[in-house]
């Protein structure tokens, strides 16, 4: 659908929800805790679209998303992103697919000797590549049509997420056993790439907001101690060097999975004055707010969760009932607090459930502290 | 000591309305008092100068002044408040002068316009003292002022 064919956003909703969204980042008195739910594809199914659809057109997608965010009365900002970034600029192969985002059908990188060869794109190669060139299409659409909802992010995932867009999980995995070194190597040409990224985005839009973390290297698949040095560290040194090339001033560290082991130390991870902090899971169970708070309230600003899986299949009082829960927990937190999903809300999330979420915010996510 | 201030430092000077008296003093404070930091790997020091308002700092060499910068966010202390053990190498390029200490990269807290938030300083673990790099001071410059549109 072209511009002309969504209603105009209401500028007094977008009004109070910058106010809302304010308030986590630079402690401005409002009334309530904002939601984000990460919507991304799920936007299409609002609109009778599918991923596949989403993800082939940006600018329509965050056209989707805007209106969706008005549709909820959520964080009034204009995503369009996928797990999958940065491998087709390095000669992968991606399958476009109907009902889920793009994937990576074939890695540039098959074995040792590639890590060793895998030389990583300069700022300029990058923006001229493909993951650039569609994102930034999203992007510009954005800031053109709704520049009120314009956030100039850039997405990464940590040094294992980028590494497995370049070399397969199990050959990174296998490699991580058999020759750990090799995928120190890896990780560390993620981290440079990550830099190389980050420029390019804070160079076109004055600033940027990375999006990071630990999604791959979660205590699902992975130990403390691999976790540490094929993820954390890593991670944290391109954080660092992004911070240090003046390229932030946005951190999101969105740890996926269960984090049990390692939450702790991210405690000590570099960060920005504006940094998030989202940790999925505690073992089996959704990562307690009271948790986030008590390790990174003192430190950051907590972005608390509600399991996607329940936002996906369960129902709206479950969602409620949950985020009630983490809302009460977090609201107060004294570098701001956010109240979303695990992960990106699903794409054919009911939307009844989505609601719930952003009810139970309203409900009893009314702030003390100012 | 004398430091020499070519044309274009100059330049930066007047475009950061710093003055050349107060950069020479700044060096002059610091090398007198030893708060400063050394490069590990050449003779290139940073001396850091806080007024109410500002943290400055400049960058020289025996002869010449290198590069200034400052930030306005305020330096409060360490984030999270102690020097906890850390599990990255988290050596600075750094040596405070005074001490001999190895500076150490650490998030420390700094506030403006009423907000406190962290970022990633250069922490002497000995004197206490904190420094940021010119580039921080760059995404420092880009958080300052969202924070001067949003508290306004
Ligand atoms: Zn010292």
């Amino acid at each position: 659908m072209p511009a002309k064919d969504y209603a105009p956003i209401d500028q007094n909703w977008l009004e109070d929800a910058g106010n809302l969204w304010t308030t986590p980042w630079v402690d401005k008195p409002s009334e309530r805790v904002i939601v984000d739910p990460i919507i991304l594809s799920h936007a299409a199914s609002l609109f009778r679209k599918n991923a596949g659809y989403f993800y082939q057109n940006p600018d329509e997608a965050v056209r989707m998303v805007c209106a969706a965010c008005e549709l909820y009365d959520v964080t009034p900002v204009g995503h369009y992103l996928y797990a999958d970034y940065w491998g087709l600029d390095y000669g992968a192969e991606i399958k476009m697919q109907t009902n889920s985002p793009p994937g990576i059908t074939k890695r540039p990188i098959k074995t040792a000797e590639d890590v060793d060869n895998f030389e990583v794109l300069g700022t300029d190669e990058l923006v001229k590549g493909p993951t650039l060139t569609t994102h930034y299409k999203a992007l510009d659409t954005v800031l053109e049509e709704y520049p009120k909802m314009f956030a100039p992010i850039t997405q990464l995932g940590g040094t294992m997420e980028v590494a497995t867009n370049w070399a397969a999980i199990e050959d990174v995995f296998m490699w991580m056993i058999t020759e750990p070194e090799v995928v120190d190597k890896l990780c560390t040409k993620a981290g440079d790439h990550m830099v190389n990224a980050c420029r390019a985005t804070a160079e076109r839009y004055g600033a940027n907001v990375m999006i990071t973390g630990s999604v791959i290297a979660s205590g699902d698949l992975m130990d403390r101690e691999q976790i540490k040095r094929f993820s954390f560290q890593p991670v944290s040194r391109a954080v660092r060097k992004v911070l240090n090339a003046g390229a932030g001033p946005g951190v999101y560290y969105h740890l996926c999975g269960n984090h049990t082991d390692d939450f702790e130390m991210w405690k000590d991870a570099p960060m920005s004055p504006f940094t998030i902090m989202q940790i999925g899971y505690d073992g089996q169970n959704i990562f307690p707010t009271s948790k986030l708070v008590e390790n990174f309230g003192d430190r950051c600003t907590c972005f608390g969760t509600v399991d996607t899986k329940i936002v996906d299949r369960g129902t709206p009082a479950q969602v409620y009932e949950q985020a009630r829960d983490q809302v009460i927990a977090g609201k107060d937190s004294p570098r701001g607090f956010i109240l979303g999903t695990a992960c990106e809300c699903p794409t054919n999330a009911p939307p009844v459930n989505v609601h719930a979420l952003v009810k139970a915010a309203k409900d009893f996510g009314k702030y003390e502290k100012f | 000591m004398d430091i020499k201030i070519t044309e274009e430092l100059d330049n930066l000077l007047k475009d950061n309305g710093m003055k050349k008296e107060e950069i020479q003093e700044m060096i002059d404070n610091a090398e007198s008092s030893e708060t400063k930091l050394e490069a590990r790997d050449g003779d290139i020091s940073i001396a850091k100068g806080v007024s109410d308002n500002l943290t400055m700092y400049a960058v020289y060499s025996p002869s010449e002044l290198v590069n200034v910068y400052a930030h306005k966010m305020k330096i409060l202390g360490l984030t999270g408040g102690e020097l906890d053990d850390i599990e990255y190498d988290d050596t600075s390029d750094w040596v405070c002068a005074k001490c001999g200490e190895i500076a150490l990269e650490r998030n420390v807290d700094m506030t403006y316009m009423g907000v406190t938030r962290p970022g990633p300083g250069i922490v002497c673990p000995k004197c206490n003292e904190f420094y940021i790099s010119d580039g921080v001071a760059k995404t420092l410059k880009t958080a300052e002022s969202i924070l001067e549109e949003k508290r306004a």
